[in-house]
């Protein structure tokens, strides 16, 4: 009996070890666009509103190597950090300082060569900035 | 005189058939693939609710192995794409209020990427419903 007790045993401790009951994966909310490309608001009379449309560009292997452009006259970020403080600075608080509302469209515009761990960063930056309205914009 | 170690048998080999069908059902939802991890991210837990994870399978330097979504294996090609769609738009027909889990190597090409979230666009498109999509992301703590 007891070379059998020891094989169970084994047994349970290498399915308990191979089991990762730790779920680190989390979500971002992504709602895509009805129709990819048309960006007809829903309200007839509400005021055209020029996106802040974010270029991401992948340069390197390695994970800082990006470039990021704004389309606008923007001051242009190099780093996500920057994009980031661009995008808090100019979120309307409640005193009437800033640009954009929380539900400014925001768009994400990643290369074709463009690594998703990028495209994901500059989608996570406008999230964490606040902002509430961000989409990815397909590559033409 | 020895004790009785039936009972003590009986929930061993209850534990062990739990632990071997629990990492089968994270398999099979769960391909291991190196997740995007933004820093600080403002994400939020997966709430209990119908999902459907769409894995898209790395492959050597950015390219993409194959789409896997339940068991079945879709290439990428236009073929497996139109496949794609209307495994999701059945899918989306089923339960309209479905949700796409998005799963992808942080070193995938947006490029494989796009036609992937098109395939979903054009299914829900198809169905009637609006296309949910949730991007699964890895926190580092």
């Amino acid at each position: 009996m007891t070379p059998m007790i020891d094989v169970v045993f084994l047994l349970l401790i290498y399915f308990m070890v191979a089991t990762d009951f730790v779920v680190t994966e989390e979500i971002y909310r992504l709602d895509l666009p009805q129709r990819l490309g048309s960006g007809a608001p829903d309200d007839p009379f509400e005021l055209e509103r020029d996106p802040v449309r974010i270029g991401v560009h992948t340069t390197g292997p390695e994970p800082e190597d990006y470039a990021l452009d704004l389309t606008g006259p923007w001051p242009q970020p190099t780093t996500f950090e920057e994009l980031l403080a661009f995008l808090q600075r100019n979120l309307i608080r409640d005193e009437g300082s800033g640009l954009f509302p929380r539900d400014h469209p925001i768009l994400v515009a990643p290369d074709p060569d463009t690594g998703w761990e990028h495209a994901v960063e500059a989608f996570s930056t406008a999230v964490r900035a606040g902002y509430v309205n961000v989409q990815f914009v397909p590559t033409s | 005189m020895t004790a009785n170690l039936t009972p003590m048998i009986d929930m061993t080999f209850l534990l062990i058939v739990f632990f071997v069908l629990v990492s089968q059902i994270t398999d099979r939802q769960r391909v291991r693939m190196d997740l995007p991890r933004p820093r600080d991210p403002a994400t939020m837990r997966q709430r209990d609710e119908q999902r459907t994870v769409i894995n898209v399978v790395p492959a050597e330097d950015g390219a993409v192995a194959a789409i896997r979504v339940g068991g079945d294996d879709f290439p990428a090609d236009p073929d497996g794409f139109a496949s794609l769609r209307q495994e999701l738009e059945r899918q989306y027909r089923e339960n309209p209020a479905v949700r796409m889990n998005l799963r992808a190597d942080r070193r995938i090409r947006y490029r494989s990427i796009e036609p992937v979230m098109r395939s979903v666009t054009e299914a829900a498109q198809a169905a009637g419903v609006l296309p949910r999509v949730n991007l699964v992301v890895e926190r580092k703590d």
